[in-house]
């Protein structure tokens, strides 16, 4: 079946672009001299899309990054445990002491340095509101944190052994924020010999190629109010929080809007670590480039797509998917096309026409969420056509609403099926099957490919 | 002393044919004979014509500024180090503790010849400094531990044993 993140063969790491979780898994790749592949851009990974499709859930239930697909089909999420995996016995430790030891300094790191440091920097990044509490209690907490670094380094000149191991790139890549973004030369000068080391770790060739050149804080970030109003609007439109419909979506956000006013109260009395408010991931989110959702306008459906793709890809066509498709269509808020390749005369090898129906599909990536369908290629060598059956939410070709979708859809035509009518039920039958009589083709099944 | 020293050296680049070494007048300066006739003389000389043999150049620095730390580390070692009095130990050890407050390496952000050279040149010092001393140059004894843990370098010399929690807590930092 199609979907983007099928393509992607050999060791593959998905995360969106410099994610200091998934720089720990390329820093032990580097060590270990596995060639990883990172799948952070368009079309191989969108974060927001390619993390939510149903393949993708399939293997990574929680959707989130990074995560790990290997040639043989072995799959993990958490980043720790992805990094453990790449990395060489060096890295994870020779004796049951070392390796003990390397997991607790990547537990303190999760623990102990994450919270603070989060709740230090977001606001520096615009991704968070600004709590001078907050922002303070997070500072004394960084503070006792560097200072059992600094003491574990007075004698020591990697933090387990006499090598870098997890337990140094786990630990490096925690406090990257906060070493990039805050630590101004006055707030680290105390620190003197986790600098040494932090130091030393950054210009080791295996973190240097993947965190490139470590820019040190030169002046404390303070709260950018700019960017945090910028980035606001955008929380109104339904992202990760979206699990139904677009409605479904804007409900649950308001929910949290709510929830979120209340626990602020409380939290002003307690001052508790507002790090959970929203993470980086959500603020990896709201720092997408803002593309306008160009269904917005389109009133509530009672028909779940996504629901008739996870049937459509793991249960059998004809007896569950179909059955199912026709109970739950609504016609109202969906509408079902035929689209036909204009150009048969042009498709001489069959591997040239398919790389032309995946690459619009690729090209169509961001209607994902709102379309779905299987194109056939019919015939064989210099004599095959193209058609196949979309179905599109709204009452129109959605291609006019996204220059990003014109490319390809001038080369088709196409014409809206009357759902209730005889021909458009045995053409999604067909379609959807890949198998039937096929009657207005007049050419055999080559291969079918489905948008999803 | 040197002698010894340049064959670990070699073993540490992993050189498989072992020179053969004289030395010359009173302060047993090491000569290498090469076989053109000609003669590398005194150990900086010598080692670096190892590191040159082994294709391990990266070991004299892989930056001029490297490259130039690395001399002045080589420069040091036999300048000041080797032969030095009782006195003088105890300055050295204080200049080398400051400059490696902040370093992991001698030079740069990896091991280098300069870390061998200083290495082998200051172990029967280290080896004789009692826990309160060790303590004192703490930052000499991190970097010496580190570099005698350094796969391949340590050969003909005891190890030195350093202990991570400190028995002294008040006297630095
Ligand atoms: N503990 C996990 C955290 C992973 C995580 O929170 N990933 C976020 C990005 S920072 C994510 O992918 N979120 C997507 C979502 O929640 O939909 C790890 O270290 O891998």
């Amino acid at each position: 079946m199609y979907a983007v993140y099928v393509l992607v063969h050999g060791l593959t790491l998905y995360t969106y672009a410099e994610n200091w979780r998934a720089y720990k898994a390329q820093i032990a790749a580097q060590y270990s001299g596995v060639h990883l592949k990172v799948a952070s851009t368009p079309p191989a990974f969108t974060f927001g899309q390619t993390n939510r499709l149903p393949n993708f859930l399939n293997s990574f239930p929680l959707g989130k990054v990074p995560a790990f697909q290997g040639d043989d089909g072995f799959c993990l999420f958490e980043s720790n445990a992805i990094a453990h995996y790449l990395s060489t016995d060096a890295l994870r430790g020779s004796t049951p002491q070392a390796s003990a030891h390397i997991l607790q300094w990547v537990n303190f790191a999760d623990s102990e340095i994450i919270p603070p440091a989060s709740a230090w920097v977001f606001p520096t990044l615009g991704i968070m509101q600004f709590n001078k509490q907050a922002t303070e209690q997070a500072k004394e907490e960084v503070k006792r944190m560097l200072l059992v670094l600094n003491q574990h380094l007075n004698t020591r000149t990697f933090l387990v052994g006499e090598r870098v191991t997890l337990a140094d790139i786990t630990v490096v890549c925690s406090l990257l924020w906060i070493y990039k973004q805050v630590l101004e030369p006055a707030f680290r000068e105390p620190y003197p010999n986790v600098n040494r080391w932090f130091g030393t770790c950054i210009n080791q060739p295996q973190f240097k190629a993947v965190l490139g050149e470590v820019k040190l804080c030169e002046k404390m970030a303070q709260f950018d109010a700019k960017k945090f109003a910028e980035l606001q609007p955008k929380k109104e439109t339904p992202s990760k929080k979206e699990k139904g419909g677009k409605d479904a979506g804007k409900q649950q956000l308001q929910q949290h809007h709510e929830k979120k006013e209340k626990k602020e109260k409380k939290e002003e009395k307690k001052a508790a670590s507002p790090a959970e408010e929203m993470d980086e991931c959500e603020a990896a989110l709201a720092s997408e480039p803002k593309t306008k959702d160009p269904f917005a306008h389109l009133p509530k459906s009672t028909f779940v797509l996504d629901e008739f793709k996870r049937k459509y890809s793991n249960e059998d066509t004809l007896t569950v998917a179909l059955p199912h498709f026709w109970e739950n269509f609504d016609k109202e808020g969906y509408s079902i096309w035929y689209g036909e390749y204009r150009f048969p005369e042009e498709l001489a090898m069959t591997f040239m026409s398919c790389n032309l129906i995946t690459g619009m599909f690729q090209r169509l990536d961001k209607l994902r969420k709102n379309a779905f369908a299987s194109v056939i290629l019919f015939g064989t060598n210099n004599d095959s056509s193209i058609s196949g059956i979309w179905v599109f939410r709204g009452q129109d070709l959605a291609f006019s609403l996204s220059e990003d979708w014109q490319i390809d859809y001038e080369s088709y035509n196409w014409r809206k099926m009357d759902v209730d009518s005889e021909e458009c039920k045995t053409m999604v039958k067909e379609y959807f099957a890949w198998e039937g009589e096929f009657k207005h083709v007049g050419k055999p099944f080559n291969q079918g490919k489905v948008f999803k | 002393m040197a002698l010894k020293e340049l064959s670990s050296l070699e073993k540490c680049l992993g050189l498989k044919k072992p020179n053969k070494y004289s030395t010359q007048g009173e302060k047993k300066v090491p000569v290498l004979q090469n076989n053109q006739g000609s003669a590398l003389v005194g150990l900086v000389t010598i080692a670096s014509h190892l590191v040159c043999e082994a294709q391990r150049t990266e070991l004299l620095g892989d930056s001029a500024e490297q490259r130039a730390v690395v001399q002045q580390w080589l420069e040091y070692r036999v300048t000041r180090l080797d032969g030095c009095s009782k006195d003088e130990v105890k300055v050295i050890l204080k200049e080398l503790n400051q400059y490696l407050e902040d370093k992991v390496y001698m030079a740069g952000n990896c091991f280098t010849l300069a870390d061998a050279l200083m290495y082998y040149g200051i172990h029967h010092i280290v080896m004789e400094l009692a826990v309160e001393e060790k303590e004192r140059y703490l930052n000499v004894t991190r970097w010496f531990d580190h570099i005698q843990h350094y796969p391949g370098v340590r050969h003909h010399l005891p190890p030195v044993v350093v202990l991570r929690n400190r028995v002294y807590p008040s006297s630095q930092h």
